[in-house]
């Protein structure tokens, strides 16, 4: 694979599960920002107040609820689920057309024009956040795309934009600083770790919690990023296939060679008799 | 309207099977028109859970495999001449060729934007296992047509075309052989991606090579259900001899996949391994009647050399150490606990069921119209012509006297 970029300057989100009350601005700010169509839903149909379930065709990011009675407690904590825009992204590497692009900013955006709808980007995220139009004819895979047009133009996200209190928004190396910072200064409030940080490879988006992270959702993912596990087998292609060839075409070689020898052979024993029948 | 009445009484000879499966094949393409018409998510059970479903696994990921005799057979026969098994070579490659553009036909169905398709060599990405599978594919189906058309040529005498293609020939299966072995491994390299996902008794790093050499032992146990099956229900020769030889080298290659298994089990896998009964089941089904009793039955010479023993043999290695195995990989071993589970609709199982059918279908009518079972070694010079113009003894047509 090509030399690793740098990733601490990418555009990255820090979201604290601590700070968030649950508002859900940020689930409305990117319906609006992308016009998705809004979903009928209920509640209790996932954990709590949560609302969607999950994320689907229409919702690109939700917020999680864990909402009720933990450690002794009554718990409420919750979860913004959303693209992880890894650094070395198992959409990007996967898909067959190129469809998926990791932005220099960090982004990591789908080309919709592109995408042929074999879905392998689909089973590849480790994180589950590709989804599909199951609702349409052609369907298309939707998937936040970090806001990636706002970014261009040095907006931040919509989500980040409306929330008033969690998600603080800027640089990868920034992001991790400050998450840092947090964790040491309230050892008591934060689990000691920020989830996002090692996860595949490591993600655009960082995640504090006072709760265990498995708890609140968030799934187990190897730390190695995901590309090198397929890649891993992949570079063998050429060699394989230079090998199967090469051998087989020696083999065939030396095979037909040998037959032909033994032909020749006989049909020089053929002329010497007919020769000899010739002379007497 | 004559050639019509002529087709018309040429089915009505058929046997009853082949009438039945005419009629699962047309109810599989009406199935198949309804999912274009109507949608992926509207025919099929297909979710954000499960994105890839049974014609994922079974039409690409399984029949893939199932079509491996032909690379397999052609490389034994040509490039290691062993001779013997000529005969059966044709057959071989006409289910590939039939395996292949099904397989194709299968991906089209399933993708979301089945127009598209070209992309593929628009936009190239070198860095995903389905690009290089869909190059391989295309690539192999084009080689097995080739390779295919020997026969029909010789069917309707074209010479020309089929001296070409005899020089063409060596080189095509040497490439095929080549194109198949990227394409069977990397077919594995798919779920490489799907760690935590896959669970770990299939998940391990030389998951492609597995895949590898399960397509090579499947193939030629389908080339012997195949020559049983044809000789039986379609009169064609006996050739329990020839198979007897193609099945002592099945062994070898169960043998190989059954140490890696266990190596990469214990060595390459992470644990734990066998916390899930329902996987451990499906494991254990896969492994001992898949693979370890075929492996013990065609050690032995007797069952070698039995017609039957040798297709329940064959037929286990097919059922469960292939077919088992693919969806254990693809499907069930990728649920995850408390899942919902998936199961096919009805016209995702009915479009399978036609594309087995067709298959069947096609090999049969080809078989009946073509010089497939009738082509032996002796009659054909199979040394590399020196020259285009420099074959020297007649090309057989049709049966040998
Ligand atoms: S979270 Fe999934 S969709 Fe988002 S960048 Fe990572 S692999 Fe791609
Ligand atoms: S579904 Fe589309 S975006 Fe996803 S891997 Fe396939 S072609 Fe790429």
């Amino acid at each position: 694979m090509s030399v690793k970029r740098n990733f601490s300057n990418d555009r990255t989100f820090l979201i604290d599960t601590t700070r968030c009350t649950g508002c859900r601005s940020c689930q409305v700010a990117c319906k609006q920002w992308n016009q998705m169509k809004a979903e009928e839903t209920t509640f209790f149909q996932g954990e709590g107040y949560q609302n969607p379930a999950h994320l689907s065709e229409n919702t690109l990011t939700a917020v999680k609820f864990i909402d009720g009675w933990r450690y002794g407690r009554n718990e409420f904590a919750f979860y913004k689920e959303m693209c992880m825009h890894c650094n070395e992204p198992a959409c990007v590497s996967v898909c067959p057309v190129s469809a998926f692009i990791k932005t220099p900013e960090g982004p990591v955006i789908y080309d919709a024009k592109r995408c042929i709808g074999c879905r392998f980007c689909m089973i590849a995220c480790p994180f589950g956040i590709p989804k599909y139009q199951w609702s349409k004819g052609l369907p298309l895979v939707v998937k936040c795309s970090g806001c990636f047009s706002r970014v261009k133009e040095g907006l931040i996200p919509a989500c980040a934009k409306a929330c008033p209190t969690a998600i603080t928004y800027g640089s990868r190396q920034e992001m991790i600083n400050e998450a840092n910072r947090r964790i040491t200064a309230h050892p008591g409030k934060y689990m000691s770790r920020i989830y996002g940080l090692e996860e595949a490879g490591g993600t655009s988006v960082l995640y504090l919690s006072s709760v265990p992270f498995n708890e609140l959702g968030f799934k187990k993912v190897t730390q190695r990023p995901l590309p090198s596990l397929t890649w891993a087998a992949l570079r063998f292609v050429p060699t394989a296939f230079i090998t199967m060839g090469g051998s087989l075409a020696f083999i065939s070689w030396l095979t037909n060679r040998k037959e032909r020898l033994r032909r020749e052979k006989e049909m020089g024993e053929d002329q010497k008799a007919s020769g000899k029948e010739d002379g007497q | 309207m004559t050639a019509m009445k002529k087709i018309v009484s040429e089915i009505q000879d058929f046997h009853i099977f082949l009438r039945i499966l005419i009629v699962l094949v047309t109810a599989g393409l009406i199935a198949a028109i309804a999912r274009f018409t109507f949608g992926l998510g509207a025919t099929t059970n297909l979710s954000d859970v499960y994105p890839w479903g049974l014609w994922v696994s079974f039409d690409v990921v399984t029949a893939v495999p199932l079509a491996a005799g032909a690379f397999v057979l052609g490389a034994i026969v040509h490039c290691f001449h062993i001779k013997k098994l000529e005969p059966l070579v044709r057959p071989a490659i006409v289910t590939g060729f039939l395996g292949y553009s099904l397989v194709c036909l299968g991906l089209l169905l399933d993708l979301g934007q089945p127009h598209r398709g070209w992309h593929i060599f628009a936009y190239p990405n070198l860095h995903s296992p389905m690009f290089e599978v869909a190059l391989c594919v295309m690539s192999y189906t084009t080689v097995a047509l080739l390779e295919f058309l020997a026969p029909v040529f010789e069917k309707f005498g074209f010479h020309l075309p089929l001296r070409f293609l005899r020089t063409l020939e060596l080189p095509l299966i040497v490439l095929g052989a080549a194109i198949a072995t990227l394409h069977q491994s990397t077919i594995g390299t798919f779920f490489l991606i799907a760690v935590d996902k896959l669970h770990n008794l299939w998940y391990n790093p030389i998951l492609p090579l597995l895949f590898w050499i399960s397509a090579v032992f499947t193939g030629m146990c389908i080339i012997i259900i195949e020559a049983v099956m044809v000789h039986r229900y379609l009169d064609q020769p006996d050739e329990t001899e020839l198979l007897a030889t193609l099945a002592r080298i099945i062994p070898w290659f169960l043998g190989i996949y059954l140490v890696l298994k266990v190596y990469a089990l214990f060595f390459l896998s992470e644990r734990p391994l066998f916390d899930r009964p329902g996987l451990t089941a499906l494991f254990t089904i896969e492994m001992v009647a898949g693979i370890i009793i075929p492996l013990i039955m065609f050690l032995h010479k007797r069952i070698r050399k039995d017609s039957t023993m040798q297709l329940r043999a064959a037929g286990l290695v097919v059922m469960f150490g292939l077919v088992l195995n693919r969806f254990n990989v693809s499907m069930f071993g990728m649920i995850q606990k408390n899942q919902q589970i998936y199961y096919p609709s009805a016209i995702e199982t009915i479009v399978t069921i036609g594309i087995i059918a067709a298959h069947i279908l096609f090999f049969a009518v080809v078989a009946r119209y073509f010089p497939i079972f009738e082509h032996h070694p002796e009659d054909v010079d199979y040394a590399i012509p020196d020259g285009f113009r420099r074959v020297k003894k007649p090309l057989t047509i049709g049966k040998p006297s």
